[in-house]
């Protein structure tokens, strides 16, 4: 899960990483509560918000106004804004970055600073990869003061002592909340002390267990302010926390693997269709879970043919023939239903498909070529 | 020896009285895996298909002399289960358990590269090894003996694979999933060089996806070090940049992600590229291996 600005903002507050003092805006009356100059930041999941338009600065409580419904009515990177950070200015400082994350080539998490931070990071790590500094931390040993000393002398810090606390706390929250990524970018060095500038976190969803008050708060904060346009559906999927991908064609596709979902899609783009959607229901789907899933990916109108691809490792194929069924027994069938259907009890489902006059082969190339030509034909 | 396990290899199956784990086990018992213990907390005592169960994967080593552990334990509780494994010695993990957190991932990892142990996933549908032994939860009735190696992320591509290749009568001598990532133990640079010092392998296929920069790894250590044919086929062409597609780790995040660059890396590195899996019967026997 990527934390929208202000949250991540709040989750360094809380470890007392110092922020600029701001007030999150998702109106015209919140204007009141804003100091001026201000720097007003659309509150959207994206990288590179500066370059996009997405941060202005606003110097008078008059200019404010026309500054934010033109910001309010924005789209930036296909996100519609609904909310702005106003943050009282940072002046006169260097900008710094550290980002801490896990390096899944060696499988360890990797500190990395630089003394060049700002918008142009990117720019810096593909011009001059060695001005970002690297240092892995091995959890087997955690993080050591001669590694932050080592650090601060490049970056030319004086307070290493301010320093070396901002580090450790950005490993504990790292720790604590079961972060992937925790990126400070700037980080603004000034006479009184660090102050985290912009701030980028993802939190693995893997745990989300064990922080349920945590994620629930931010996915409630999140849905809020989440006016996307989405289809029927993407809605549904979401609801039914199924996993789906729409491409913008006519032929959908459900798989019970992820690799024979991606490898169908490809088959239908090299036999001239266009797949519409990728849906992977996993190894544990049973009759009711198929029977769910088709729901999902029907929802889409502009489906001409639907592809269901099973290869019975995990599934049973008997279970899966089962919850197509029921599906049709519950509602009118709106597209051609092509399926592919082998492995454990293939032999009990594959007949109780072709029993109901589905179109089901064995083998995964006729059932793309047949989907193809029936979205073509249509 | 083929790669990883053989007939020789003493099993230890942990979650064993769970609903997938005891379906699983009597499917790899069936098959002929040496299976020699289980392992359930609080079951310790009881028998599941005249296999002892024990509380303490120690006890199971200590009497059953398990070299090899397949954990079918749930994520909340996968991270425990593995260092148990790991400091019981154990040279072997296969973790099929799907959606443990990063950092559990992390130490596991971190505490089996102290102890030496070998661990194959998370989120993996586990090797079989043709004929000899099965340690995880492919359907082996897609899979017959022969030259050909498989590594692959996905469990399900490599039972399509499979099953076209026994359709053709290529046999295979080792199928080996490495997970869905996104933090892979064994990667698949690791079992192309276990291949490639296997006697009973001729060639090898290797399945990627889209996400992570694995397959680059894998590409330069073909261009590098291997001697032996790499067929390699990359899926996820269609697949847009930052959306997840089925596996936590298939998510394209910068340009090495992509099937494009991959593809062309493993082409460059030497590797035969199959445009999808109808190909590679066809690819293998011009080979003549």
């Amino acid at each position: 899960m990527r934390l929208l600005e202000f949250q991540a903002k709040r989750l360094l507050a809380e470890k007392g990483i110092s922020v600029p003092k701001g007030v999150l805006i998702t109106s015209p009356e919140d204007l009141e509560k804003v100091s001026f100059p201000t720097v007003l930041k659309a509150q959207v999941p994206v990288g590179g918000r500066g370059k996009a338009g997405a941060i202005k600065r606003v110097e008078q409580a008059q200019e404010a106004l026309p500054v934010l419904d033109e910001m309010l009515a924005s789209t930036v990177k296909g996100y519609p804004v609904q909310a702005l950070m106003a943050e009282e200015p940072v002046e006169g400082c260097t900008e710094l970055y550290v980002a801490y994350l896990i390096d899944k080539q060696v499988n360890i998490p990797l500190l990395m600073v630089s003394s060049v931070g700002g918008v142009d990071i990117e720019e810096v790590a593909r011009r001059t990869p060695e001005r970002i500094i690297k240092k892995y931390i091995d959890p087997a040993v955690g993080v050591q003061d001669y590694a932050i000393r080592s650090l601060a002398k490049t970056l030319e810090i004086k307070d290493v002592r301010a320093f070396a606390e901002l580090i450790l706390k950005i490993c504990t929250i790292f720790q604590e909340k079961d972060a992937t990524m925790i990126e400070i970018n700037p980080l603004a060095l000034t006479p009184s002390g660090l102050i985290a500038l912009d701030a980028k976190i993802l939190l693995d969803d893997k745990a989300s267990y064990r922080h349920r008050k945590l994620f629930s708060q931010l996915k409630d904060e999140q849905k809020k302010l989440d006016r996307t346009a989405k289809t029927k559906a993407v809605e549904l999927a979401e609801e039914r926390q199924i996993n789906y991908v729409p491409l913008g064609g006519n032929i959908g596709m459900i798989a019970d693997g992820a690799g024979t979902g991606m490898l169908t899609l490809d088959m239908i783009h090299d036999a001239g269709g266009k797949p519409a959607n990728f849906c992977e229901m996993g190894g544990m789907a049973n009759a009711e879970i198929m029977q769910r899933t088709i729901e999902v990916v029907l929802a889409d109108e502009r489906l001409k043919v639907l592809v269901i691809s099973l290869i019975g490792g995990l599934t049973r194929m008997d279970e899966m023939a089962e919850g197509i069924m029921q599906y049709l027994k519950d509602n009118d069938q709106s597209v051609p239903i092509v399926i592919r259907m082998c492995g454990t009890k293939a032999d009990v489902g594959l007949p109780m498909l072709r029993g109901m006059g589905l179109d089901a082969y064995e083998d995964l190339a006729t059932t793309v070529r047949t989907a193809v030509e029936q979205a073509r034909n249509l | 020896m083929a790669i990883l396990i053989d007939e020789n290899t003493r099993v230890l199956v942990q979650g064993i009285t769970g609903n997938v784990g005891s379906f699983q086990t009597g499917i790899m018992q069936d098959y002929g895996t040496n299976t020699v213990a289980g392992v359930t907390p609080g079951k310790g005592g009881t028998e599941i298909f005249g296999i002892p169960v024990y509380d303490l994967v120690e006890e199971a080593v200590r009497e059953r002399q398990a070299d090899a552990a397949i954990s079918f334990v749930p994520a909340q509780f996968a991270k425990d289960a593995a260092m148990e494994v790991i400091g019981s010695g154990i040279p072997l993990l296969v973790l099929t358990t799907e959606g443990i957190p990063d950092q559990d991932v992390l130490t596991i990892l971190r505490y089996a590269a102290l102890k030496g142990t070998t661990v194959l996933g998370p989120d993996t549908p586990g090797l079989i090894s043709i004929g000899k032994c099965k340690l995880g939860v492919h359907p082996h009735t897609m899979f017959m003996k022969g030259p050909v190696g498989i590594v692959s992320k996905s469990g399900s591509l490599s039972y399509e694979v499979g099953r076209l290749l026994t359709e053709s009568g290529i046999g295979q001598s080792t199928v080996v999933g490495i997970g869905g990532g996104p933090i892979w133990g064994l990667s698949q640079e690791s079992v192309l060089r276990m291949f490639e010092e296997d006697p009973e392998t001729e060639a090898i296929v290797l399945l990627g996806e889209v996400g992570g920069r694995l397959e680059h790894d894998a590409a330069h250590f073909i261009s590098h070090y291997m001697k032996k044919p790499v067929i390699a086929l990359i899926v996820g062409r269609m697949a847009p940049e930052g959306v997840q597609m089925g596996h936590a780790g298939a998510i394209i995040e910068g340009e090495e992600g992509t099937a494009a660059s991959k593809i062309a890396a493993l082409k460059k590195a030497g590797a035969i590229i199959a445009r999808s899996s109808l190909n590679i019967p066809e690819l293998i026997k011009k080979l003549e291996v």
